[in-house]
């Protein structure tokens, strides 16, 4: 069984700065984590991070990330209406995403917190892997325009599966 | 009709007595089990002639009994080229024969036969060739030749996907061997994938005696246990750099057929071996099997193959099928034993085996002959990984050396042995592939951050006991002429004679003559095709060598490779309002689009006489910050931008390093380090690259970040002399002409969403407002202009009236008023061209382009009859043919109910007033006028700034 569901109204923060803020941030390109607010920090791209399902506002957020300690140029921005955000859930989620991703999904090569840009369906996506209470979990975060095509995508490969969709 | 030849409960046979139907062969009723292929149903109704051979149209019937028999493909269920020994009978399914008229056993085209000595080798090259006048007659006659079945000509709706897999190790082939060394692996920590191209795992072994299928029981269990997946009915169709593997998999519930794309850390090759034919007069009759088409029909299937049998034999396998037949209640008459120089001289029959010719002299009455006179080994695999297939003659067959590193293979085609030997020699080449492929994951996850694969313990290779082959004796051709190739209906003599006219290689030969270009591609007919080649110029099979294999091994359907079909369309989050208030869709790249709403005048009319808004979302937006954003601006765009004060926008054009144009746009500064810029629509992934080359390889200096926000905003054009009446009844924002000046922008709340940036620009050469909304409130701010607006003859516009809005101003729109030639002076920019600007890119040539006069300019043109409108593309020309220009845009003007048009014009063409010729596509030509500006309607600009 699995899940699909559309978080894309959950706050989105970009943060573009050299790689050293990692160090901060606590999370490198490849990676993410859960930061002290329960937000979750995405290792996005080399000098990207990606900040998601943050408890508090966005310009709060913004604000917080704009006071970590940093000396070089940092762009904080609220990309939140720019990326469409769907949480794929269940045991079955690799499988199902095999038919559109070429990425290995198994444990090993892409475990629980592995942070990803990968093409599902021919689309470009940030592929975040989030277990949620010890379920596989995918987050998909995807160029707003797109969203309704990867939705299609999903539910037509996950007929196999007996895909639920919500919201 | 009856299953007359169905015999008593066999140990291994694979049909479900338990479930009887009926289907369809050439429209009458038979009678088959669950499990029974098409073929084997129909053979236990005691039906012979499945099917027509190609040229001769000589009847046909079960040969080797599985996916590579050539004699049985028919069309079911309106599927054409079924292969009916594979592809399980179903209930209610039609069965029909191909290419036969009128029935299968009356086929005229069988007269064919009375002329075959005049269709030999190169037949049609050499009869067709002349005169060529002809060819279109010959080409319609020979179309009715052509074999095979007709391809359906209502929709496929059959599902076809892809999946990716990633095993650590695959094992091609589930014979005994394939599964020994899938187990061995999957035990020594491997994820295994097991292909195996049968209904059912298992190889010879399934018609083995009682001890071997206790062997395969054990084995399948093994295979479970072990959790290894498993694809029956599946093809290794091609192995490609990286072990990039493709298998073709049949037999999924709800899927036609899928590709899977597997990326193996190791890949094992285990096809097993191939049946021989022999070479023989009559050795296509129908009746003529090899063994382990017998073997198969009584041991899986349950079917008595005939009554009176000959059996030649050169190995074991032909000495269990004469046990096996004997077994079924068939009457062995006579075992020619080849090791013992006993031989099939010649297979006598007309539609059907009468007798055998046997080398002592004697003639024997017979319907069924078996031979089991050698084995083929399928190298495609191994050779198409990097091996070679090199030819052992003690054995008669060909064997793979050479295997890269990550390629092994086990099995028939490495050696030969008992069960437990192949077993033994299988299981440590499975345990030494899962050791490498483990060494191989340590690699591939070096680069990635998130992989937490564990670096396996330093163990020795694996010792792989010894497997060779056996000796066999070499047999192949016969004493007299017989079919090499069955699909393509090729003798032996048909290759000889292709050899004395000069096709003396084995590639050559296969091309003249098709040998190993049907259906089977050379798995049956390989060996005898070289064999043959080899008897005529006098060489051995070894230096004769092999044809090419490549991939696929198998015929891959276009929906398998096509995979689903999904359309990536980006969408605005206005289109569905859009849709549900029938605008038509425009597909510009990938963006669908409201091109208009109906009546694309009225809403042209509209932003002229009072307000309308558009969905211009798809511009593409970037967010720059920075410092240095300025350098980066004065580096992009012809035009200056350092003076660029907060608050204001300008707009820009950018050009390649040749000059060219490149894209245009306006650029606002939001904050003193903060930017909003716009591209054109189609342009922006381009722009992106552009920039980022600029920032990543020649500028690494500057301290610059730029970010797409295209999908960031719902971008909303509010145009026409109303537009600030009506935004100002949605926002605080002061939009007096003297505190919001064209060119200006700002930031605010827009019917009660905040952060909307609004600037104010005119491409449709109006009063406007660009207001760039939150995507996510985009619907909103859309609906509330509308409502606000209703009293104010708002009405939304689309692409079209855009383009004939902006048409009318002579703004020029990148890649439609230019192409891949225009310079920056050619398009009329000689305003924006900055040359006292220290470097841009482009820069050079634009200098050099100045100081010419030779290249097509950009002018506004009006046909002389306003109301004929000139298609886009339309040459223009002079003295009659000589082309000069041409019509870049064109539409009637709703507004001067005039025809108006841009156009690239010659220099000396292009002054105001001069009258030019455009020819129109369909003949004659009409006279055009130069105008003195671009623009058509408000050339001062009084309507914009207002």
């Amino acid at each position: 069984m699995a899940s699909l569901a559309d978080c894309t109204s959950m706050p989105k923060v970009l943060v573009r700065a050299s790689p050293d803020l990692g160090d901060s941030l606590g999370v490198h390109f490849g990676l993410s984590t859960r930061d002290s607010s329960g937000a979750l920090v995405v290792g996005y791209g080399y000098g990207e991070w990606l900040v998601l399902d943050a408890p508090d506002p966005v310009p709060d957020v913004i604000q917080r990330l704009e006071a970590t300690p940093y000396d070089g140029l940092r762009s904080v921005i609220d990309v939140t209406h720019g990326h469409a955000l769907l949480r794929l859930t269940g045991a079955d989620t690799a499988d199902l995403l095999s038919r559109l991703c070429p990425i290995d999904l198994s444990d090993d090569v892409t475990p629980n917190g592995a942070a990803l840009r990968a093409p599902v369906g021919g689309l470009g996506v940030a592929l975040v892997r989030d277990d949620v209470d010890g379920e596989r979990s995918y987050l998909l975060v995807v160029d707003r325009s797109y969203a309704e095509s990867l939705r299609d995508m999903l539910v037509d490969a996950g007929h196999e599966f007996g895909l639920a969709v919500a919201g | 009709m009856t299953s007359s030849h169905r015999l008593p409960p066999q140990p291994g046979e694979v049909i479900d007595r338990a479930q009887r139907f009926t289907f369809r062969w050439n429209g009458r009723p038979y009678q088959a089990y669950a499990g029974d292929t098409i073929a084997s149903a129909l053979a236990a109704s005691g039906v012979r002639v499945l099917s027509r051979s190609l040229k001769y149209h000589r009847p046909r019937g079960l040969l080797s009994a599985d996916f590579n028999d050539p004699n049985c493909m028919v069309t079911a269920d309106g599927e054409p080229n079924v292969r009916a020994a594979h592809r399980l009978v179903s209930p209610g399914m039609s069965v029909s024969s191909q290419d036969t008229w009128p029935s299968l056993r009356f086929d005229v085209k069988a007269a064919n036969q009375l002329v075959g000595r005049f269709l030999g080798p190169g037949f049609y090259y050499k009869t067709f060739m002349r005169p060529q006048r002809l060819w279109p007659a010959y080409d319609k006659v020979l179309g009715r030749f052509s074999h095979g079945g007709y391809a359906p000509t209502a929709p496929d709706v059959d599902r076809y996907d892809q999946r990716y897999a990633h095993p650590d190790v695959l094992v091609a082939g589930g014979g005994p061997a394939g599964m020994a060394a899938a187990v061995a692996a999957a035990d020594a920590g491997a994820r295994v994938l097991l292909v195996d191209e049968e209904h059912h795992l298992g190889g010879h072994l399934r018609w083995a005696d009682a001890e071997g299928l206790e062997i395969l029981r054990e084995l399948r269990a093994a295979v479970q246990a072990a959790g290894i997946e498993v694809m029956t009915d599946s093809v290794v169709t091609g192995r490609y750099d990286g072990n990039w593997v493709s298998v073709l998999q049949r037999s999924v519930p709800g899927v036609r057929e899928r590709l899977v794309k597997a990326r193996a850390k190791h890949m094992i090759v285990a096809p097993g071996l191939i049946d021989r034919p022999y070479v023989v007069g009559g050795n296509d009759l129908p009746g003529v099997m090899l063994s382990t088409a017998v073997r198969r029909l009584v041991n899986l299937y349950a079917v008595k193959p005939g009554e009176r049998a000959v059996v030649l034999t050169a190995n074991t396998a032909g000495d269990a099928v004469a046990a096996d037949l004997g077994r079924a209640g068939v009457d062995v008459v006579r075992v020619l034993d080849a090791r013992q120089d006993e031989d099939v001289v010649r297979i006598v029959g007309r539609s059907a085996v009468r007798a055998v010719e046997c080398s002592d002299g004697a003639v024997v009455d017979c319907d069924l002959v078996v031979t089991a006179i050698g084995w083929t080994a399928p190298l495609t695999l191994a050779t198409v990984s990097g091996g070679r297939a090199e030819f052992r003659a003690e054995a008669a067959r060909f064997v793979p050396v050479g295997l890269p590193d990550d390629v092994s293979a086990v099995g028939g085609i490495v050696g030969d042995g008992s069960t437990d030997q192949l077993m033994e020699h299988a299981t440590a080449v499975g345990r030494e592939a899962a050791r490498r492929a483990s060494h191989r994951a340590v690699a591939l996850a070096a680069g990635v951050p998130h992989a937490r694969v564990t670096a396996p313990a330093d163990t020795p290779a694996v010792a792989i006991p010894d497997l060779r082959p056996a000796a066999h004796p070499m047999l192949s051709l016969g004493r007299t002429d017989g079919i090499v190739d069955f699909s393509e209906d090729v003798s032996a003599k048909d290759l000889k004679s292709a050899v004395r006219e000069g096709y003396d290689s084995i590639e050559l030969a296969k091309r003249y003559t098709t040998a190993t270009m049907g259906p089977s591609q050379g798995k049956l007919e390989g060996v005898n095709s070289i064999a043959a080649v080899a008897a005529a110029t006098g060489a051995g099979l070894a230096e004769t060598g092999t044809t090419t294999g490549r991939p696929p091994y198998v015929p891959v359907s276009l929906g398998a490779l096509a995979g689903r079909s999904h359309q990536l369309l980006r969408r605005s989050p206005l289109q569905g309002w859009h849709d549900s208030h029938g605008a038509a869709p425009l597909y510009a790249g990938s963006w669908v689009r409201p091109d208009h709403y109906g009546d694309p005048a009225a809403e042209v009319q509209a932003v002229r006489d009072a307000v309308g808004i558009i969905d211009v979302t798809p511009l593409g937006k970037f967010d720059l910050r920075g410092p240095d954003v300025p350098d980066l601006l004065e580096l992009l765009y012809i035009n200056k931008w350092r003076k660029l004060g907060v608050g204001s926008v300008r707009y820009g054009v950018m050009c390649a390093e040749d000059g060219v144009v490149l894209d245009d746009g306006v650029t606002g500064r939001l904050g003193p380090e903060h930017y909003l810029m716009t591209t054109t629509s189609s342009g922006a992934e381009a722009t992106y690259d552009w920039m980022e080359r600029w920032l990543q390889t020649e500028r690494r200096q500057w301290r610059v970040h730029v970010t797409p926000v295209t999908s960031n905003y719902a971008s909303i054009n509010v145009a026409g002399p109303r537009s600030r009446e009506l935004l100002a009844r949605l926002t605080d924002l002061d939009l007096a002409p003297d505190a919001f000046r064209y060119m200006q922008v700002r930031t605010g709340a827009v019917a009660g969403i905040a952060d909307c940036v609004v600037w104010r620009i005119g491409f449709t050469g109006e009063l406007s407002f660009e207001v760039h909304v939150p995507a996510g409130h985009g619907l909103h701010v859309w609906k509330a202009l509308l409502a606000t607006g209703s009293d104010l003859g708002i009405r939304p516009f689309g692409i079209e009236a855009q383009r004939i809005l902006r048409l009318e101003k002579g703004h020029l729109i990148v890649g439609q008023d230019t192409d891949g030639l225009t310079q920056a002076y050619g398009a009329g920019l000689d305003w924006a061209v900055k040359l006292d600007k220290p470097d841009f890119a482009g820069k050079p040539e634009l200098v050099w382009q100045q100081m010419r006069d030779d290249y097509l300019r950009l002018v506004g043109l009006q046909p002389v009859d306003g109301a004929v409108v000139p298609p886009e593309a339309s040459q223009i020309v002079e003295d009659g043919t000589r082309i000069v220009g041409r019509i870049t845009s064109s539409r009637m003007s709703p507004t001067l109910g005039h025809a108006v048009c841009l156009g690239l014009l010659a220099p000396h063409l292009s002054s105001a007033g001069t009258t030019v010729t455009v020819r129109l596509p369909g003949g004659g030509s009409i006279q055009a006028r130069v105008m003195p500006e671009l623009a058509h309607v408000d050339p001062e600009g009084v309507r914009l700034r207002g």
